[in-house]
């Protein structure tokens, strides 16, 4: 185990390492330096090479490159120059916000999901399997900001139930206490996971309540309730092991939606604002840190399943 | 001046540059509208409210009979807009009008405020120093502060300090061009000024290196220095001493420190530096992340103000949905309105009041006189074909049909609204309204066979008055493209609307998407002229000007903003009049000029909609003056 640990360990820094290369090397071709998007496109040549020299934008690309991955080694992300913060900075003062939203759903949504998928697999073609199955499909195909806008015209305009807007707090002790205003948002990433899960959850139960296991459980006269809990939860469980590890990325990713609707300042709407005014450092710490979190994302899956799972045999 | 956008889009970005003045703006707004009037929608006007100016959106009511009292007036604005400067002397990085306007304004006032409600003019009451006075053959100009102007620590507002600020221009720039958002190489403020002195206390005197056009030195230079604290900021280090920031060292050991001060964003409400003002506020808190600040009242302010002046609380928001939801629950007093939540202002309006007028500037089609591609350089130098194509665009339609009324008709440079004194008579109505069958005539006339439907061919080439003109072959067509930009929805709107209109005149335009920041990098003869025989037309919104429009650097042959090449030498002669002479109609000549020679297709200014809290009271024209980015929220209160 410890040896596949560090195999995997060894591939998953190699991966982000080419990630970086690749998005450096790609940023920097279709986008020199943002010189122009800093000073204004009619800005005079000297002023160009002056601040092109300043900040090292004169140099082979190869050699910024390693010159920031050295940076980044030492901590420093760089600065951004829309916002004139250290891009470390502005990511430590987010990256909590985020990771609370994102966690805190996928946490939500996942006790919701195995239950609910459970349930469906079980009393399948029932009223309550349709209900869920239509609910799923109607929440799945909506986009997360119509669902954002949806929840807040009803239940913060109209019912005056939650607020408008995601808690403006800094502090993240502050956000988690303020449930009147993170509760719309949470609740929006939760509906849209749990449309997502429980139709895995409710595929992977249908499969293993046919197994061979399950029915000799049931001939052996085991009472229902353990079948279910004993037998079918945790084997039915194993792929949303997978599933949540490839969704830690994606929740990050996600939160751009949820976090502009709900005027959330999390590392979500740093991205979207970064995208829309080439703030270049920040593009590309984000790329790297989504990289990073999609490659651990997949290892902790893969940790998870052999640990969950003795049948998976490591080579 | 600005570039901007066709849409709010405050979001964005600002992007500096250099010209007359110039700070470049990756975001605003544009439109049209019916003619004349009172108000075109929002909550009407009455006998409360005040004379209502031409096209208006909304209504301001007059000032309550109450006194009122303070609160604390919460604004809303858009992160991506906030604040990343502090030092008056603003980079181009950094030069947005948000930033300017909305914030720095705030604590340091400008010489000579250039907004009197939404008219461009000079605001003496709202100004720092007197009138200038002009001696020396227009070529030395003195003026005066106003001594009820002091600096919260009590010491006054003085000539010395003025000149601070011309001396950090100088430091700035010498070391970097772009230091300055404002600088224009070789005109005015420094490049033009010969020396400086302050004889007295209160009195500066300017010697220019050559006569120049008050009205424009006015309010294209002088209104861009803002006095700052020589003894409090003349440092070149926080316990330093002060130093004579008229030695050319001193000013640059002043900027290196003074700038390095103010890349700290963090610290913007607890370093003491930021905390000296002469303006009506002082800044108590800054969040960096949130981009929330607030501003505390300045007891010492001279200028006017409300009996009791409210604390400002700005409040930023990741975009306009999230800030209209924030208005729809009533949580801010003052905010601008999204041009797409125009529909949904009735939902508002009883707990708002609203106001929307065009800020001052145009929006244009930019037609390249530099594309060789189909002769179409040939083809777009004849007047006739630009007058045809200004017959073809319906800006009454596009203003009810795109801009739910909130816009105004824009016939040249110079607009019609906000009224100036310098909009020339053939700018007020269309100098070419809205015909399909008028622009088929004077294709017809000019030997055209056109096809409506179809593509025009020229019939009878050569150069007399029925003939196609010079350069352009029999068999030439009328085809061309249209780059537009996707990201904001009235550009797409207006393209798409231009291309059908053009095609029933038998003008075919091939659309081709593109996005703000690629077009201005790419399509732009000056800065790309590799690019020139990409594009025809294209739309990337338009600009914001200053209160004396000259469009020297917009339109004149060497005109860094001069993305489509547009060379006429009457037309450079009248704008280097507008800057260089003394009459003061040679900018109304100059726009004249170019409305009757349309050197772009120009097109309806969209409105800039404000609403505001009813409980919210104050001069009619500081609600007025939200359209064009100024915020007096100092002379604002509350009523109830």
């Amino acid at each position: 185990m410890t040896g596949y640990i560090i195999r995997r360990i060894g591939v998953s820094i190699i991966i982000v390492l080419g990630v970086s290369l690749f998005t450096f090397a790609m940023l920097h071709v279709i986008y020199p330096s943002p010189v122009l998007d800093v000073l204004g496109p009619h800005s005079s040549p000297p002023a160009i090479a002056a601040w092109n020299h300043e900040n090292g934008f004169d140099r082979p690309w190869i050699v910024q490159y390693l010159s920031y991955m050295n940076n980044l080694l030492h901590g420093n992300f760089g600065q951004s120059y829309k916002f004139n913060q250290s891009v470390y900075t502005m990511f430590a003062n987010r990256w909590a916000r985020s990771a609370y939203l994102s966690g805190i759903s996928l946490v939500i949504a996942v006790l919701i999901a195995i239950p609910l998928g459970i349930y469906q697999a079980v009393k399948r073609n029932s009223v309550g399997d349709y209900t869920a199955t239509t609910l799923a499909f109607v929440v799945y195909s909506m986009p997360p900001f119509l669902l954002a806008i949806v929840l807040i015209d009803v239940f913060a305009l109209q019912l005056h139930w939650f607020n408008f807007e995601a808690s403006q707090s800094l502090g993240v002790l502050t956000v988690i206490a303020d449930w009147h205003s993170m509760f719309l948002p949470i609740m929006t990433l939760v509906l849209l996971t749990v449309a997502a899960f429980s139709r895995y959850m409710r595929s992977s139960s249908m499969d293993v309540l046919a197994q061979d296991y399950i029915k000799v459980a049931r001939a052996k006269g085991l009472p229902e309730r353990l079948v279910l809990t004993r037998h079918l939860v945790r084997n039915a469980s194993l792929p949303m092991l997978t599933l949540i590890g490839l969704f830690i990325p994606a929740l990050l990713a996600g939160n751009l939606i949820t976090e502009e609707v709900f005027n959330y300042k999390g590392l979500g709407l740093l991205f979207f604002s970064a995208l829309g005014q080439g703030d270049y450092n920040v593009l590309l710490a984000y790329t790297l840190v989504g990289a990073i979190l999609t490659v651990l994302g997949n290892l902790a899956a893969d940790v998870a399943l052999t640990v969950a799972d003795p049948r998976i045999r490591l080579g | 001046m600005r570039l901007y956008r066709t849409t709010r889009a405050r979001t964005t970005c600002v992007l500096a540059a250099a010209l007359a003045s110039a700070t470049v703006l990756a975001a605003c707004s544009s439109s049209s509208t019916t003619a004349g009037g009172t108000g075109r929608g929002g909550s009407g006007s009455g006998s409360g409210t005040a004379a209502a100016l031409p096209q208006q959106y909304g209504s301001v009511p007059l000032a309550s009979a109450d006194t009122g009292k303070s609160g604390t007036i919460s604004v809303g604005a858009l992160t991506s807009a906030e604040p990343t400067w502090i030092f008056p002397v603003i980079p181009s990085a950094n030069g947005s009008v948000y930033d300017q306007y909305q914030f720095i304004q705030e604590s340091w006032r400008f010489l000579y405020v250039t907004f009197n409600g939404a008219h461009p003019e000079v605001n003496p009451a709202l100004s720092i120093a007197n009138t200038p006075v002009w001696s020396n053959n227009d070529q030395t100009v003195t003026f005066t502060i106003k001594p009820e102007y002091k600096w919260n620590d009590g010491k006054p507002v003085t000539s010395a300090d003025a000149l601070f600020f011309y001396y950090e221009v100088k430091a700035a720039l010498k070391e970097n061009p772009a230091n300055w958002s404002q600088y224009v190489p070789g005109l005015g403020i420094p490049d033009e000024v010969k020396s400086v002195s302050a004889p007295d206390a209160s009195t500066v005197v300017m010697n220019l290196t050559k006569p120049v056009n008050p009205q424009w030195f006015l309010e294209n230079g002088l209104s861009l220095m803002l006095p700052m604290p020589v003894h409090a900021w003349a440092k070149a280090s926080a316990n330093g001493p002060v130093l004579d920031p008229s030695v050319p060292a001193n000013a640059k050991k002043i900027w290196d420190f003074m700038s390095a001060q103010s890349k700290q964003v963090s610290t913007y409400a607890s370093n003491p530096l930021w905390q000296v003002v002469d303006g009506p506020y002082t800044l108590s808190a800054f969040n960096a992340t949130t981009g929330d600040y607030t501003f505390v009242p300045n007891p010492s302010y001279g200028g006017p103000h409300a009996t009791a002046v409210s604390t400002l609380k700005v409040l930023g928001f990741a975009s306009e949905d999230s800030e209209w939801n924030a208005v729809k629950s009533g949580a801010l007093d003052v905010a601008e309105v999204p041009s797409a939540d125009i529909p949904q202002m009735s939902a508002v309006t009883g707990q708002y009041n609203d106001f929307g007028y065009p800020a001052f500037g145009f929006n244009y089609l930019v037609y390249n006189f530099k594309d060789t591609t189909g002769g179409f350089n040939n083809i777009i130098g004849q007047l006739y074909i630009r007058q045809a194509l200004a017959h073809l665009q319906d800006q009454a339609g596009i203003i009810r049909a795109f801009f739910h009324g909130a816009a105004g008709q824009a016939y040249g440079p110079v607009p019609a609204i906000p009224s100036t004194p310098f909009t020339p008579a053939n700018a007020l109505t269309s100098p070419y309204p809205f015909s399909v069958p008028d622009a088929i005539s004077i294709l017809k006339a000019h030997g055209w066979t056109v096809n409506p439907g179809g593509t025009d061919v020229c019939a009878n080439a050569g150069s007399g008055p029925n003939q196609c003109g010079t350069g352009i072959p029999a068999g030439a067509k009328l085809a061309w493209n249209l780059i537009y930009d996707t990201t904001a929805k009235p550009t797409v709107q207006l393209a798409q609307d231009f291309v059908s209109e053009a095609r029933q005149a038998g003008i075919t335009v091939s659309l081709q998407s593109s996005n703000f920041n690629t077009m201005i990098q790419n399509y732009n003869d000056p800065s790309a002229p590799k690019n020139v025989n990409k594009w025809a037309m294209q739309d990337f919104g338009g600009f914001s000007i200053n209160a004396y429009p000259t469009m020297l650097g917009i339109f004149n042959s060497t005109g860094v903003y001069n993305v489509g090449g547009y060379n006429d030498p009457q037309a450079d002669a009248l704008m280097n009049a507008s800057v260089a002479s003394s009459d003061p109609n040679a900018v109304k000549n100059e726009a004249s000029y170019l409305t009757q020679q349309q050197p772009s297709l120009f097109q309806p200014l969209e409105d800039r909609v404000w609403v505001w809290n009813k409980k919210l009271s104050g001069p009619p024209d500081v609600f007025q003056s939200l359209t064009q980015f100024q915020l007096f929220t100092e002379e604002m209160y509350f009523t109830k």
